[in-house]
């Protein structure tokens, strides 16, 4: 667990490294994920203590994100002066981006759906 | 040693004034929030994001403990979603055996998913008179929220109503996924599962598990995918377009 959780912080912080030296556009841990990912591809296999506490954290991602989310007191009263345009936005594009994914999927793909 | 006990509201003052009062409380409403889930059958309203953000919110405005207080104490677990981004590998590693032989639709697919999102939620909002605040939030609100969040930094918009609107979208995607894949006619599990994996993420994804494996593996490889393309892309899209 905690060899994994080593190797995953390392990663994190290199992400960082070259976030802030190289491309100040993309997020540091999302450049880790890349290198993590492609460390795992030149590797062949995942390392157990490393599949163990990425396990864990996909299990309980949504926990990770309640103190910022939280801050939804802040914008609230805001939120409420745009509610119509905030709910209709949000329900018509999730269905929309659905619907051209599969689209475009399917019209893409060779075989025929089973 | 004096037995006299502390009045209560030097203890009060005293957990108000450390860490673990926010910790305890975040950590709780999770807790409360995942046992809702459960309850109902994991019934995607029943989302356990959202009951811990409803419940954290409800309380500290009825303690009247100012939000930049508690999000002094609950930055410990903030920290922690940096860390959980890069352990995103491991799945999308897990997914990649899947891309195999596929990578030229879902990748197309994908990348007209996201357009579409961003497109059609800002242009929506535009429409309807939302303001600038609210439209940045839409910006990366079908990435990730992990994801979203780092986006919505980068790009100088708010990662709160970011990660707000994330989470409401991965709800609304999993309840109507199954409506908008019978009316295109959509039939192969692992189309629809991609399609939900790239519009409504995490949430999206643990839904399209509970329904079908085969459309969950794809989901989860449509979320990943779009995480990394879109912390590539958005920033860059935005850039040029604002």
């Amino acid at each position: 667990m905690i060899a994994g959780l080593v190797q995953i912080l390392l990663f994190q912080g290199l992400g960082e490294l070259v976030a802030k030296f190289f491309l100040p556009l993309i997020p540091g841990p999302v450049i880790g994920l890349v290198m993590l990912l492609a460390w795992l591809r030149i590797r062949g296999s995942v390392p157990a203590s490393v599949d163990l506490v990425a396990t864990a954290f996909s299990q309980h991602l949504g926990l990770l994100f309640v103190p910022a989310a939280v801050g939804v007191v802040m914008f609230w009263p805001h939120i409420r002066d745009h509610a119509l345009a905030v709910a209709v936005a949000l329900v018509a594009s999730v269905v929309a981006t659905m619907a051209v994914t599969a689209l475009v999927v399917r019209a893409l793909a060779k075989e025929d759906p089973p | 040693m004096t037995p006299q006990l502390p009045a209560i509201h030097e203890i009060w003052v005293y957990l108000s004034g450390s860490p673990l009062l926010a910790l305890i409380l975040t950590l709780a409403a999770y807790q409360a929030g995942v046992m809702a889930y459960e309850r109902f059958d994991r019934n995607p309203l029943a989302n356990p994001v959202a009951i811990a953000i409803a419940l954290v919110a409800a309380v500290i405005t009825a303690i009247d403990m100012p939000y930049a207080k508690y999000f002094e104490g609950a930055q410990f677990v903030h920290f922690l979603l940096g860390t959980a981004t890069v352990a995103l590998a491991v799945p999308i590693y897990k997914g990649l055996e899947a891309l195999r032989g596929r990578i030229v639709p879902l990748l197309a697919a994908l990348l007209a998913g996201g357009a579409t999102s961003i497109a059609s939620a800002v242009g929506i909002a535009k429409l309807m008179g939302a303001d600038a605040a609210i439209i940045g939030g839409f910006y990366a609100k079908s990435v990730t929220a992990p994801i979203a969040m780092g986006i919505a930094e980068r790009v100088s918009v708010s990662p709160t109503l970011t990660a707000v609107f994330a989470v409401t979208t991965g709800i609304l995607g999993a309840i109507l996924v199954r409506f908008v894949m019978d009316a295109i006619g959509m039939k192969s599990w692992w189309q629809r599962g991609f399609a939900v994996g790239v519009a409504a993420h995490g949430i999206g994804t643990s839904r399209a598990f509970s329904v079908h494996p085969e459309a969950g593996t794809y989901a989860s490889l449509g979320m990943g995918l779009h995480g990394v393309l879109g912390a590539v892309l958005i920033p860059l899209a935005v850039r040029f377009l604002a």
